[in-house]
């Protein structure tokens, strides 16, 4: 065995999708250092990547496959396992119709394995029934952008972003929750970009912006017709590109007419004046970008909040160029391949809806199977089903719905009553207290594949090491439950795997790994095996033909603060976390910085309450109430309160509201109403390490 | 002590093979777009007019992970070395200088077993650098592009022979193993090594007195707004402690597995508000600017009190690794610039 060996690899944690390298020693993982040629991360990884080793022989892992009985779990072989899923996962689409069967895949798998999992949901259930996590991030990304301009994802390249001139970043926390996109955004601000950063909250990024707009949480679609009023108004709109690239322009602007700057003044709280500096340096500079995330998607106007963004980059001509175009900024390593892969209730890979006759013939001749006609339900529609009893079987890959989901006591109860609940992951996590079945998957450092960055890059996944005790590739697990269920997928190795996708997803035509291996991935579409990428999208020609300005109207969050609960509670991530914190919570220097959660309270909010920082207090809605220790900053404005979502000991989604987008199903995140008492008791108590129970100290 | 020989180009990779039969050999290679230090397999794939590495040959002597003993039964405790001789080959100057630090660190009053155990079995070729970066500088430091002692054995590329030089004993023994060769070097070759060290001095295109800049703190001239500033644009990604050849800063933890437990040292950096959390939860450098503002006065103040020598050889690794520019280097030019002003 090797000594000391590096395999290019991608970084497991965000969309930004860094090169890394893991370092291996004799079989062992001992290290990771960035990639300096890569076009993302050119020599630098945030602090996640930089720990990205540790997690992988986390004592935790699950190393062998576990059936419940008599409600404790027994490890068994993996043919006892498939078996036991292959039979009952027949009985129960024998007995109750394959729509009683519900998949959720998974953004931290790879491509292939996003496939299969929709094809085995597709071809061998013979369900829709399959939707993940990008559903509560970016369903309304995927869903506005998609009507607007016929894609759904980033249109420029990380490494545009240097050359741009103006730099419009709403509702994201870039330089901690992308710091590598933070890291291009500043340098392009050290060359002289504006930056522009609309935010209820004060993000790092927001201390290198030029401007800084404070709206208040739910209120940025009335913001953005505010700066598009102004824009229409002062005449700065691109009238050529509006003609000749767009449509449906008159019936936008009459609804831009209700928008008037003082009525969004009095919405929003941002003052007429920034408004109209906003609009005029974002309207008249040629490369301007605009970047969002969850600050946009995570409501029930998460849609409207995108075609709004949408809109504005199409009144001023700002898509199609190098440094100019839209940015959705995606959370998931994966996210982008996983919705690429058609892991959604509503179409096939390539975005190919379900509903069409012609691309249904397609799958179906492909994968000799007559396949389901109705699209399936959402992540969250399928909680819902299975409180109810309509769903009796959930299948889940590497997602943890109990923490990521929003109002956490009624998916606890709907888990409960399932028949049969299937766990794949790599950690114990808490949705598997109520699983039948555990089936112990790799992770990134052990299995092939690929991932797609929100860059749209396809990148090779590399195998370090070989898998931990009885782990296997999520891919292998399902093409051997998919044999035992009467369909027998073939596949050689992942390469096979990407060969068919390549065969039936347009975009991906060209995406061979052997393509991928020569330069660090392609950025889709790439049609056929001659073509080199596309760095930028919309060149010349909208992809959908013409883009279309797409009404929206501004109605108010779903819950508002009122005299009993009188503060907005925002959720997100912060730096040294991601998600639910199946990895980095096990990782120790990551761990060790951020060991509770917290909550983000005004310095003026915190005194009228008489909390002080560092205190415990309470923080509870109409659906739930946690403990957590207060952090008293005016980062967070007055009126709103902000808590992270990784710690399932004080889960923030306790708290928040279930309030779905009416077309995409995104869940609203970003505001509820909460209330915040401090628990005096304990209020001298310092912010405490994690105390390690003495008992678990002991050496026996 | 140092001996001096001459190796024909064309004897270098039989040479290597040699090595590589005594003992595991390391050496920078290129893969996938990038250079990297690793086992070397195919004598042919060796990059040797590279630009500085990521990361820094450190973590040979002090891995990023590294089990230090396990534990069985609750009372069995096993130590766990790593005994293996290597030679990493292909060094630059500014590593082999920064070892000298490290060795004080890791050797001096308590000597830490493990690093000392891999120090021993590591013999390092360096290789002056004709070509030195963009980023590097360590000319102003007195820590490269060669160097007068202090290395294992150091190559000059001449053209179409190496200027060898072994540095001590176990260095001397390397060679005249395979003592048929080498050759004696003549005059004109220490007259070409001369060229090479002009030439490449030449070329450095970043001179940085780090002396002027201790100074300029020492005075009290430089403000908080000033590391205010310089702390704004930190990510906290820890890679310019990860990257540099000088840090030292560790973590340990113990991984309690159901058939033993495992305790491992990590790297860690000082740059993190954990890594100073005091019992009962008190964080005293929980302020972000009080860290930023240590590390460059461990390095600048601390260092040449204490060790003698700058915690900074001018590698230039931080200037590739900081996603906020606020490496070593720039941090330099930026207080020259004020004091320029002032
Ligand atoms: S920026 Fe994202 S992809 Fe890059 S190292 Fe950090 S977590 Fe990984
Ligand atoms: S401080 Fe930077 S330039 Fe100096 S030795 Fe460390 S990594 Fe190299
Ligand atoms: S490399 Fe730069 S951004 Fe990262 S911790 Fe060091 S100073 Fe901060």
């Amino acid at each position: 065995m090797i000594a000391m060996d590096k395999i290019l690899t991608v970084c497991p944690y965000c969309g930004c999708g860094c090169g890394l390298y893991l370092h291996v020693d004799r079989g062992r993982l001992v290290g990771v250092s960035p990639s300096k040629s890569h076009p993302v991360n050119r020599g630098s990884l945030c602090v996640k990547g930089w720990n990205a080793h540790e997690f992988v022989i986390h004592p935790d892992r699950l190393l062998s496959p576990m059936i419940k009985d008599k409600g404790e779990f027994r490890e068994c072989t993996w043919d006892i396992a498939l078996d036991y899923v292959a039979h009952r996962l027949m009985e129960i689409r024998d007995r109750h119709g394959p729509d009683s069967i519900g998949i959720l895949s998974s953004a931290k798998c790879t491509n292939e394995e996003n496939y299969l999992m929709m094809k085995f949901a597709r071809a061998v259930v013979g369900t829709n029934n399959i939707d993940h996590c990008a559903r509560l991030c970016h369903s309304s990304t995927v869903g506005g952008l998609a009507a607007a301009f016929g894609s759904g994802a980033m249109t420029n390249s990380i490494s545009e972003i240097r050359d741009a001139k103006v730099l419009f970043v709403i509702g994201s926390n870039t330089t901690e929750q992308h710091p590598m996109i933070g890291m291009h955004m500043l340098d392009a601000v050290d060359r002289g970009a504006i930056l522009i950063v609309a935010d209820p909250r004060r993000p790092q990024i927001a201390e290198f912006a030029h401007i800084h707009l404070r709206h208040k949480p739910g209120t940025d679609v009335a913001l953005l017709m505010g700066i598009m009023h102004i824009i229409v108004n002062e005449g700065l709109v691109d009238i050529d590109f509006v003609r000749r690239r767009t449509e449906n322009f008159d019936t936008f602007e009459r609804i831009l007419r209700d928008f008037h700057p003082h009525a969004v003044e009095r919405i929003t709280g941002v003052g007429i004046e920034e408004i109209r500096r906003v609009a005029r340096i974002y309207a008249m500079e040629k490369r301007s970008m605009l970047f969002y995330a969850m600050g946009i998607t995570q409501h029930i106007t998460g849609v409207d909040n995108v075609r709004a963004c949408a809109n504005l980059v199409m009144l001023t001509g700002h898509i199609g160029l190098p440094s100019s175009g839209i940015n959705p900024l995606r959370g998931q390593n994966n996210v982008q391949g996983a919705c690429d892969m058609g892991a959604l209730p509503n179409v096939y890979s390539g975005y190919q809806t379900v509903t069409n006759p012609r691309a249904r013939r397609k799958f179906e001749r492909a994968w000799k199977r007559k396949l389901p006609l109705k699209p399936g339900l959402t992540v969250v529609e399928m909680t819902e089903a299975a409180y109810e009893g309509r769903l009796k079987a959930l299948y889940i890959m590497g997602e943890n719905p109990l923490l990521s989901d929003p109002d956490l006591n009624h998916v606890n109860e709907a888990m409960k009553r399932l028949d049969l609940l299937i766990v794949q992951d790599i950690f114990p996590n808490e949705t598997m207290q109520y699983a039948h079945v555990v089936l112990p998957a790799c992770s990134f450092a052990e299995k092939d594949g690929t991932f797609t960055n929100t860059e749209r890059r396809v990148q090779l996944l590399r195998k370090a090491i070989e898998p931990l005790g009885n782990s296997r590739p999520d891919w292998e697990i399902i093409t051997e439950l998919s044999r035992r269920m009467g369909y027998d997928m073939k596949y050689r190795g992942t390469y096979e795997i990407m060969e068919e996708i390549a065969l039936l997803t347009p975009s991906y035509g060209g995406m061979l790994h052997h393509r991928l291996r020569e330069v660090h991935g392609l950025q889709w579409p790439c049609p056929d095996v001659a073509h080199p990428g596309t760095p930028f999208l919309h060149r010349k020609k909208i992809a959908k033909g013409l883009g279309t300005f797409i009404t929206v109207e501004f109605k108010p969050p779903a819950e508002l603060p009122d005299d009993e609960y009188p503060f907005i509670l925002t959720t997100g991530r912060i730096y040294f976390h991601y998600h639910t914190g199946t990895m980095c919570r096990r990782t120790s220097v990551l761990e060790r910085e951020e060991p509770e959660c917290y909550v983000e309270i005004n310095p003026d909010d915190a005194e009228v309450l008489h909390i002080k920082d560092k205190s415990q207090v309470r923080v509870s809605s109409r659906r739930g109430s946690i403990t957590v220790f207060a952090r008293v900053t005016d980062r967070t404005p007055q009126g709103v309160v902000f808590i992270p979502f990784h710690y399932s000991e004080a889960a923030a989604n306790l708290l928040t509201n279930a309030a779905l987008d009416p077309t995409v199903k995104i869940p609203e995140y970003k505001v509820c109403a909460v209330k915040v008492e401090p628990l005096i008791k304990e209020d001298r108590r310092p912010r405490s390490i994690k105390i390690v129970d003495l008992e678990d100290l002991r050496i026996t | 002590m140092t001996k001096e020989w001459i190796l024909p180009k064309g004897h270098l990779s039989y040479w290597l093979r040699q090595l590589r039969n005594t003992a595991s050999l390391i050496a920078p290679l290129r893969v996938d777009g990038d250079i990297v230090f690793k086992s070397l397999e195919n004598i042919h794939e060796v990059s040797l007019d590279n630009p500085a590495l990521l990361p820094s040959p450190k973590e040979f002597l002090f891995p990023q992970q590294e089990s230090l003993f396990w534990v069985e039964d609750g009372t069995k405790v096993r130590q766990l070395y790593n005994n293996e001789k290597r030679f990493v080959f292909g060094v630059r100057s500014c590593d082999i200088s920064a070892l000298r630090l490290l060795d004080r660190f890791y050797l001096e009053g308590y000597e830490d077993p493990y690093y000392s155990l891999r120090r021993k079995n590591t013999v390092f070729i360096s290789i002056v650098c004709n070509n030195p970066d963009p980023t590097c500088f360590c000319i102003g430091l007195g820590t490269g592009p060669y160097l007068e002692k202090g290395f294992d054995i150091q190559l000059t590329d001449l053209g179409d022979r190496y200027f060898v030089q072994a540095g001590n004993t176990k260095a001397i023994r390397i060679i005249r193993q395979w003592k048929f060769l080498f050759n004696k070097p003549k005059r004109v070759d220490y007259e070409d090594q001369y060229e090479v060290f002009l030439s490449s001095k030449a070329r450095f295109q970043k001179r940085i007195s780090l002396e002027n800049v201790r100074e300029y703190i020492l005075a009290g001239k430089v403000k908080d707004s000033f590391w205010g500033s310089v702390t704004e644009r930190c990510f906290e990604c820890g890679g310019c402690v990860y990257e540099c050849p000088l840090c030292t800063c560790f973590t340990v933890t113990d991984r309690v597995y159901s058939f033993g437990i495992d305790r491992v040292r990590l790297w860690d950096t000082c740059l993190f508000k954990g890594f100073t959390r005091m019992a009962g939860g008190i964080l005293p450098n929980e302020k972000k600017i009080l860290r930023t503002k240590r590390w460059y006065y461990h390095k600048l103040i601390h260092y040449p009190d204490v060790l003698g020598g700058f915690g900074c050889v001018g590698c230039g690794r931080c200037t590739v690794t900081c996603p906020g520019k606020i490496d070593m280097a720039t941090i330099a030019i930026k207080l020259r610039d004020l004091q320029d002003n002032d």
